[in-house]
């Protein structure tokens, strides 16, 4: 009984952390910090996020690298990310300039894949460290573009959600590394994130 | 209350009562509900007041057991002293980054998780029901449909505080979703910090 049941939340699992992959991978076909004129409310901030596959790449594999790492990163990694994230997007806002946030955002990409890919596991202060120091490039990304919003209370709270429910495709993917073959899976995506890092890095990818 | 029921049932009123504003807008009338349903859904159509009532909500309901007696005892008299209190015409709203940074430091206080001190939770409580009061002004009608809709405004902030709270006590058990409610106190302080900056840059 006891194993069927396993078996059951295991299988459970598996199309979770699909599903949630597929989520991932859907809007991967938008571009990035397209200016759009006028940005307004909830949806603006929503999508914001999802239009970008720079900002994409990062923010799952954030998610990918808690799920990794296991417990306490798994949540500390997406709790610690929003929180610099906006301080990094109160900057944009404010409009104080922040040096290479392009540089910085394919930057996040690149390192965090290759993190996921190698299995890299320092310490929770340093991930934590390394995740928070991108998250201000990411933020200062969205902070800019904000002051166009319509209503920047909305415009936030889409925003945030938006960002966070990245990180949770991640998780949900990364949690495949309960399974020797979803290892390998998991580090191929971290590979391919590095790959995307890379491409936006050197201009492979236009931004 | 019987606990017997399913569970969705219980949740099915209060996700049908979040799926209502979608349609309405901050601050403005709800034309044709009336004057006291026009209150009662203010607080959870205002965007931002939503975010403080969810933060307190949290904050209220993420310790077990249950215990809503210092956040009540505070948030219910102060919310209804503050709405009495627009009616004077002296207050029209609320200086927006005072509103904001109390939804900041309740959603970061979430996301810590640390239990409070009784003075701290009062304070807090009555800070954000003295900040959400005074920001309901009704500003033109009779005085008989203003204290109708104000009325329902203090039902509203009431009853959205006492929910939140109330049905995150159910998810309080299992260490995820602790870690859950913690997430969202982050994306809370998240948000709640990016509209800061564009309060305070206006």
């Amino acid at each position: 009984m006891n194993s069927q049941l396993y078996i059951q939340n295991r299988n459970t699992l598996f199309w979770c952390a699909l599903g949630l992959l597929v989520l991932a991978l859907f809007p991967s076909s938008a571009s990035a910090h397209q200016e759009t004129g006028t940005v307004w409310g909830f949806r603006s901030g929503f999508i914001h996020p999802l239009t970008g596959l720079d900002h994409i790449a990062a923010m799952v594999a954030v998610g990918l690298w808690g799920a990794f790492l296991g417990a306490p990163a798994m949540w500390v990694l997406p709790v610690v990310f929003p929180l610099v994230m906006a301080f990094g997007g109160a900057l944009g806002v404010l409009g104080v300039p922040l040096p290479g946030v392009e540089t910085g955002i394919a930057l996040s990409s690149l390192v965090l894949g290759i993190a996921v890919a190698f299995g890299t596991r320092p310490p929770l202060w340093v991930a934590a460290l390394i995740v928070g120091t991108f998250a201000i490039f990411h933020g200062h990304a969205h902070g800019a573009e904000m002051p166009k919003a319509a209503n920047a209370t909305t415009y936030a709270i889409g925003f945030v959600i938006a960002t966070g429910l990245l990180h949770l495709s991640g998780i949900g993917f990364g949690l495949l590394v309960r399974w020797p073959w979803g290892q390998k899976l998991v580090r191929l995506g971290g590979g391919a994130i590095a790959l995307i890092g890379l491409g936006f890095l050197f201009h492979f990818i236009p931004a | 209350m019987n606990v017997n029921k399913p569970f969705w049932r219980r949740v099915l009123p209060f996700a049908l009562l979040l799926a209502l504003p979608a349609t309405a807008s901050a601050h403005t009338a709800i034309s044709g509900v009336g004057d006291f349903l026009g209150g009662v859904l203010h607080p959870v159509t205002t965007p931002l007041h939503l975010l403080l009532l969810l933060g307190l909500g949290l904050l209220a309901g993420q310790h077990a057991p249950l215990n809503l007696k210092i956040p009540l005892a505070t948030f219910i008299p102060v919310s209804a002293l503050a709405l009495v209190f627009t009616m004077t015409g002296m207050v029209k709203t609320v200086y927006p980054p005072v509103l904001i940074g109390l939804t900041l430091v309740v959603g970061l206080l979430v996301a810590l998780e640390k239990p409070l001190p009784a003075v701290v939770t009062g304070t807090l409580f009555g800070l954000a029901a003295l900040a959400l009061g005074l920001d309901s002004t009704v500003e033109n009608g009779r005085v008989i449909s203003i204290a109708r809709t104000l009325l329902g405004t203090w039902l509203g902030l009431t009853l959205a505080l006492i929910d939140i709270a109330y049905y995150l006590s159910f998810f309080t058990r299992q260490k995820w979703q602790q870690v859950g409610i913690r997430v969202a106190g982050s994306w809370i302080t998240a948000a709640s910090f990016m509209i800061l900056a564009f309060a305070l840059r206006r």
